[in-house]
């Protein structure tokens, strides 16, 4: 599966900016230390660096023309740097940051449940998806969304074509 | 306006006449309150709509108006008919301008045919020509007017002229000073009033294109007698409200065509889709990011079978890519528990917007399990159903999202019953 040229010029110097920056992450990580038998512990580990990696490399390709992906940089760097003094201090911490987030989403997604009143709700469960959504006018955020959809969109179609690459 | 008074009498006289009766008196009562309050601001928008849409009530009962002819008193008669042709005429201009859709210009255009046509009428009602001409811009500012006039006017035979009589007698009550803020059609108003017959209609004329241009660029500087288009106010807020609220919903329309299956009217469901689309976007990633795990790790003890499966359902669902075992196995890698945890807490939303879709849920008893995922993480029911109707998400979901997550589903059941089911879950939600 090639990216096709005839899609938008602008999908497609976001898709090869992406690629390129992915496939280098997803290098530097391959390379560190493959054990013959990496322990659950790790592959989780290198699942979430494989994430960071897409989402950062996504976030760079974009650039900080937009809100989302300069709110996404300056929370992966944040969140580095919090893994790194998480990681001096001992291993046992670096899941929790990620973890954080994970649990965040489950409590978003049991507010679901709730019912909507004047679209109140999904407005506000709208500026929690986008990263950086919090302090957004209404039009803005939608804007920013219809980016950030083509962005995941994107970066969706280049992860699976690695896959086949990789696995043809 | 001392002829606008004369003209209330002679419009009381017409309602007397037995045609528009509770209607017109409403009327009436409401020109002597604005006659009365030429100044106030609540002028506005909605006494204008009221009374404009009381009187264009009235204009369908021109049955009767062939009655007033009786009444000696009323100009109407001279009015009748010879203007036959013309608001035929105007009407068809009218409709025609309507339906090309432009806004401001129909608009102005529209308030001068009316015009034209009272002019026409000549000195139909006495000394009320001042208090006549503004009127039909007040009227057709109203864009309740705009879709009124031509339906009315299909209905009247001969009937026109009364009704431009019947103009006649609101206009100097409604509108003294000719200011609304539709600056374009109460300039062009006063402007006849000062000239009558040709000369004022090709002022108008010129008066309404040029303001044209400026209309619509905000509240006119005057706010007595504001005519306001219906549904519109003319206060800067309203109107910068009015703004976002198109550009809000230009930017719906954008995401409409981002999003599939974005056939939805309704804003709040449209942001519904919009919410799941993107949450299975962030999952989809997540999933793919695992698959990228290759590499030398543990196969799984059901590999074997479980590559089967996968490659089975690979195969119905990619028309036989060979990389579904392969895949397959690579999610095998991971461990099970992770993703089971993974995807069970984000599968839910993305079960959701799957679900949405038109996807069939396998016909398993995971059903109520997929419902229940949340409070049995670890049950094997939860986490099965899910990573399985991610499986078979139509549109979206990848062939390699299917065939990652059906084998990790038969890894943490473990037995030979979900696999079978997985099959079904394959052959099942195919439509």
């Amino acid at each position: 599966m090639n990216p096709h040229p005839s899609s938008c010029s602008n999908g497609r110097s976001i898709r090869t900016r992406f690629a390129r920056r992915f496939l280098r992450a997803l290098k530097k990580i391959g390379s560190k230390g493959s054990s013959s038998r990496p322990s659950p512990r790790d592959i989780s580990w290198r699942c979430r660096r494989v994430k960071i990696a897409a989402d950062a490399s996504m976030a760079s390709a974009v650039g900080p023309r937009r809100v989302w992906s300069r709110t996404m940089l300056n929370m992966l760097r944040s969140r580095s740097h919090a893994c790194l003094h998480a990681s001096r201090l001992g291993n046992s911490r670096r899941p929790g940051a990620d973890r954080h987030a994970v649990g965040k989403r489950k409590r978003l997604v049991l507010k679901r449940k709730l019912p909507n009143r004047l679209g109140l709700n999904q407005v506000n469960q709208l500026r929690r998806l986008v990263p950086g959504g919090e302090a957004m006018d209404l039009d803005i955020l939608l804007d920013e969304t219809a980016h950030y959809i083509k962005c995941l969109a994107t970066q969706v179609k280049v992860m699976r074509s690695i896959v086949d690459y990789c696995s043809a | 306006m001392r002829p606008s008074s004369r003209e209330m009498e002679e419009m009381d006289a017409i309602a007397a006449a037995g045609c528009l009766n509770a209607s017109s008196r409403q009327i009436s009562s409401s020109f002597h309150e604005q006659q009365e309050n030429s100044e106030i601001p609540p002028f506005e928008t909605p006494s204008h709509d009221d009374f404009l849409e009381q009187m264009l009530s009235v204009i369908p009962n021109c049955s009767h108006w062939p009655d007033l002819t009786s009444n000696p008193e009323i100009p109407v008669d001279a009015v009748h008919y010879p203007f036959d042709d013309s608001p035929l005429l105007s009407a068809s201009k009218l409709r025609q301008h309507q339906i090309n859709g432009a806004d401001d210009s129909s608009v102005a255009s529209k308030s001068f045919l009316l015009q034209q046509q009272l002019l026409l009428s000549g000195g139909v009602a006495g000394g009320g020509d001042s208090g006549l001409l503004p009127f039909p811009s007040s009227l057709a500012s109203g864009d309740s007017v705009d879709t009124r006039l031509p339906v009315d006017r299909s209905q009247l035979d001969g009937g026109d002229g009364s009704v431009q009589a019947l103009y006649n007698g609101f206009a100097g009550s409604v509108n003294e000073n000719g200011q609304t803020a539709n600056h374009q059609h109460f300039q062009a108003g006063t402007m006849p009033a000062q000239n009558y017959g040709a000369p004022a209609t090709a002022a108008l004329m010129n008066h309404t294109q040029g303001s044209a241009s400026t209309g619509g660029s905000g509240p006119a500087p005057q706010r007595q007698r504001v005519r306001a288009r219906r549904g519109q106010a003319t206060d800067p807020h309203s109107i910068a409200e009015r703004l976002r609220r198109e550009r809000i919903a230009e930017r719906m329309k954008a995401l409409q065509e981002l999003v599939p299956n974005a056939n939805k009217t309704d804003k709040s469901s449209m942001l519904d889709e919009i919410i799941d689309y993107v949450k299975f976007l962030q999952l989809q990633v997540k999933v793919l990011s695992m698959s990228r795990l290759g590499g030398a790790a543990a196969v799984a003890p059901l590999v074997a079978d479980i590559s089967s499966e996968g490659g089975g359902v690979g195969r119905s669902s990619d028309g036989g890519q060979p990389t579904a075992a392969a895949a397959s196995n690579e999610n095998l890698i991971v461990t099970e528990h992770h993703v089971a945890k993974l995807m069970e807490e984000d599968m839910g939303s993305a079960m959701q917007y799957l679900q949405g879709k038109g996807l069939c849920l396998m016909p398993i008893c995971r059903s109520t399990a997929a419902n229940h995922h949340r409070h049995s993480p670890t049950s094997n029911g939860g986490i099965s159903s899910n990573p399985r109707m991610a499986s078979e998400g139509e549109g979206h979901a990848s062939p390699n999202l299917s065939h990652l997550a059906v084998p990790s589903a038969c890894v943490t059941d473990g037995a030979g019953g979900p696999d079978a089911a997985a099959m079904d879950a394959a052959s099942a939600s195919k439509p």
